[in-house]
């Protein structure tokens, strides 16, 4: 089993690489307008943290941050089934989900 | 502490309001405590009973008001309350925490439950659009307090406030430019709950857009458990490396001063000018927060509750007013002065609680907040201050003209016991604390 | 090193997979794309000796949320590309914010080294035993709290996306 575990991988890329995923996360968030692509960009900031959390506890041999990732997907799944339960009721006002559209509110 | 849970099953507001009441007076109880629970996850201390106590009112003068407010939708009122609760225990944990876990767990139980609540008017399309939009910002904030927390993590080796703490002290001038780049995430990730100046944008659109008990609701609790964590955060975890936060508090302060105060100038709908002066609060908090090295903890306190008193108490006045005009512009008020002379009186009492005129908490809570500011040598962000307050006090003179000097229909606005009474218990306290500040402001 | 070639292919393949998340015009081949960044992910679970985490990831992620995703792009009939063109410079906004935070980011990683790596004593670090152990005892009360979490947004989902107009 342990041939398998990577030790060799610097952790900077880990590093590099979850900081990479997680500005495409944000750029995504900022250049897109459908509310559902928005929420996947979200998706992926998430997956990102916990990627990086995953690597400190694997490198430190720190089981704590492995929790912590737990609590982010108990978190993600909630914030994931609100957030497309608002999808549904706001579809069934305006049919439409561009978040253009919202812009009732403004002043 | 958390007994709060137990309140589920009983789903009718007096006695969760009976339980409500309960669960504060033996919060109470827990004054000079002082102990760490469940493996050093809570820890209660004197800053944690004292900021839960005022969650815990404010919790409860809503709840007395939602009995009537939710009156047409009796079907719900299970469900609305529960999440009241959902909401008050998130609070709950955001002032106790003692790891970063639980502050990341109160923090997201708190917004995905106002999330729920912003757009629960579910055939009202604002009321869906200031949740929906409410529920994109606060994710994309959230992911932001992750990816500070696992930076955290990374460098100091733990979740626990005081081991990271510990951390920072030892490691002195040798700390990872990772730590540093974790805490401004975090920083700003919990500016953005409170609705400071750069990351407000979302308030105003909420606020007008959610129900008004849950824009009541959010402007005090929210705003005051938000403060109260930011503070915890920044004289525990981040109290070594104070330096590299003050420019950017500095910054933010000032910022949302400016934006608050002269946005609220240009606002005709009453619950976005309350978001923009919620917005100038936040901005006079902020001060607080870059004095945090003097400890202000009771100027925090008294502040909070003065601005929460004064805030339920316009909202106990402006609900029915807005049930009776079916708007909630601020040209609703109009005549309420010689049709209703009393309500309006309150009402006047409120606005002058929150503009920060002499009798009334606003004052000298301002006034403490200044001399903390001044005392840390802030000079020139106190002066925009005072400044900035007494551009404030124009709009909200705005709502106490429109009640007194302009011509209204002589529609009478029906008046419930239950408003009534949290009206006279706000109003009550916040003259009573106006008059006699040592009760709360010297406790610590 | 055999490690380090696999860590590169899943490496590319997360961040191919996330571009073409944000750059793909339909939902639903975002949703597609997203699923198979988040096995990639579960990739570097594994050779992170995170096993259990991997498995609880796809679970979670690829069975759970993005099957719920995709319902409801099914659902409401999102998949035509209605999505009106964003003018150029907002775009071009919000591409540089992306890149400016990243370069940040970068920066701040640039000038630490992070120690190199030490051998945990024990090489189970992220098997079942060892998380179930932390989670049941350090952190028994925020696994509790996640019941509040779940039951707020089970009631809010409910009650949010009710049809009837009154009970």
């Amino acid at each position: 089993m342990s041939e398998l575990v990577n030790t060799s991988t610097p952790q900077n890329w880990y590093l590099l690489l979850s900081t990479l995923l997680f500005s495409i996360g944000v750029m995504g968030v900022l250049i897109r307008r459908n509310a559902i692509i928005i929420l996947m960009c979200i998706e992926l900031m998430l997956n990102s943290v916990n990627l990086l959390l995953v690597s400190f506890s694997a490198y430190a041999g720190n089981t704590d941050g492995q929790v912590f990732v737990f609590f982010i997907m108990v978190v993600a799944a909630a914030e994931v089934a609100v957030g497309l339960a608002l999808l549904v009721s706001i579809y069934r006002n305006l049919g439409s989900t561009d978040i253009d559209v919202l812009s009732k509110l403004k002043g | 502490m958390l007994a709060e849970i137990l309140n589920l099953r009983k789903l009718i507001v007096p006695i969760v309001v009976l339980g409500l009441a309960v669960i504060f007076g033996l919060n109470l109880l827990d004054w000079n405590l002082n102990k760490s629970f469940f493996n050093d996850m809570l820890r209660v201390d004197n800053f944690s009973v004292a900021f839960g106590g005022l969650a815990i009112f404010a919790t409860l003068l809503v709840l007395i008001m939602s009995g009537d407010y939710y009156q047409k939708e009796q079907g719900y009122i299970s469900d609305f309350t529960a999440i009241l609760i959902f909401i008050l225990v998130g609070g709950l944990m955001m002032l106790s925490f003692a790891n970063l876990t639980m502050l990341f767990l109160g923090v997201e139980t708190l917004s995905i439950a106002l999330y729920i609540m912003a757009g629960s008017r579910r055939f009202d399309i604002r009321s869906n659009e200031a949740g929906f939009k409410y529920f994109l910002m606060g994710s994309f904030a959230s992911a932001f307090l992750l990816f500070g927390m696992a930076l955290i993590f990374g460098t100091s080796g733990s979740f626990n406030i005081y081991a990271i703490a510990e951390y920072t002290a030892n490691a002195q001038g040798n700390i990872s430019p990772l730590f540093y780049t974790g805490m401004v995430l975090v920083i700003f990730a919990m500016l953005f709950k409170v609705s400071a100046a750069p990351f407000h944008f979302w308030a105003p659109d909420v606020y007008e857009g959610a129900p008004a008990l849950i824009t009541a609701y959010m402007s005090t609790l929210v705003k005051v458990v938000g403060f109260a964590a930011l503070y915890k955060l920044l004289t525990v975890v981040f109290f070594y490396t104070s330096v590299k936060t003050g420019l950017i508090l500095n910054i933010v302060a000032i910022a949302t001063l400016l934006v608050g105060n002269l946005m609220a100038l240009a606002q005709d709908n009453f619950k976005r000018l309350l978001a923009y002066s919620g917005i100038s609060h936040a901005g006079y908090l902020m001060l607080l927060m870059m004095a945090s090295q003097e400890q202000p903890t009771g100027a925090l306190l008294f502040y909070g509750l003065g601005y929460v008193l004064s805030t339920l108490a316009a909202f106990a006045v402006a609900i029915p007013v807005f049930e009776a005009a079916g708007s909630e512009k601020i040209d609703a008020f109009n005549g309420l002065g010689k049709k209703q002379p009393l309500l309006a009186a309150s009402l006047s009492m409120a606005m002058l609680g929150l503009a920060g005129i002499p009798p009334f908490v606003g004052f000298l809570g301002k006034y403490y907040i200044f001399t903390e500011s001044l005392h840390a040598g802030f000079f020139y962000t106190t002066l925009i201050a005072i400044i900035s307050s007494i551009i404030g006090v124009y709009y909200y003179f705005k709502v106490i003209v429109a009640m007194y000097g302009k011509p209204g229909n002589d529609q009478k606005v029906t008046f419930s016991f239950t408003y009534a009474l949290v009206l006279a218990l706000t109003l009550a306290l916040s003259l009573y604390l106006g008059i006699r500040p040592g009760a709360i402001l010297n406790i610590f | 090193m055999t490690s380090d070639i696999v860590f590169f292919l899943l490496a590319a393949i997360s961040v191919f997979t996330a571009l073409m998340v944000v750059f793909s015009k339909s939902p639903i081949y975002s949703v597609m794309w997203l699923i198979a960044c988040f096995f990639s992910i579960a990739g570097h679970y594994v050779m992170l000796n995170a096993q259990f985490l991997a498995i609880v990831h796809i679970i979670v992620y690829a069975g759970a949320i993005m099957v719920l995703m995709l319902f409801t792009v099914m659902l409401l009939n999102l998949n035509k590309e209605s999505e009106p063109h964003k003018s150029i410079l907002s775009k071009s906004i919000g591409i540089i914010t992306g890149g400016m935070l990243f370069l940040v980011l970068l920066a701040a990683m640039r000038s630490t080294q992070l120690g190199p790596y030490s051998a945990p004593e024990t090489t189970d670090v992220g098997f079942v035993q060892k998380v179930g152990m932390k989670l049941f005892t350090d952190y028994l009360l925020p696994f509790e709290m996640t019941s509040v979490l779940f039951i707020a947004a089970m009631i809010g989902s409910v009650v949010l996306a009710k049809k009837e107009r009154n009970i």
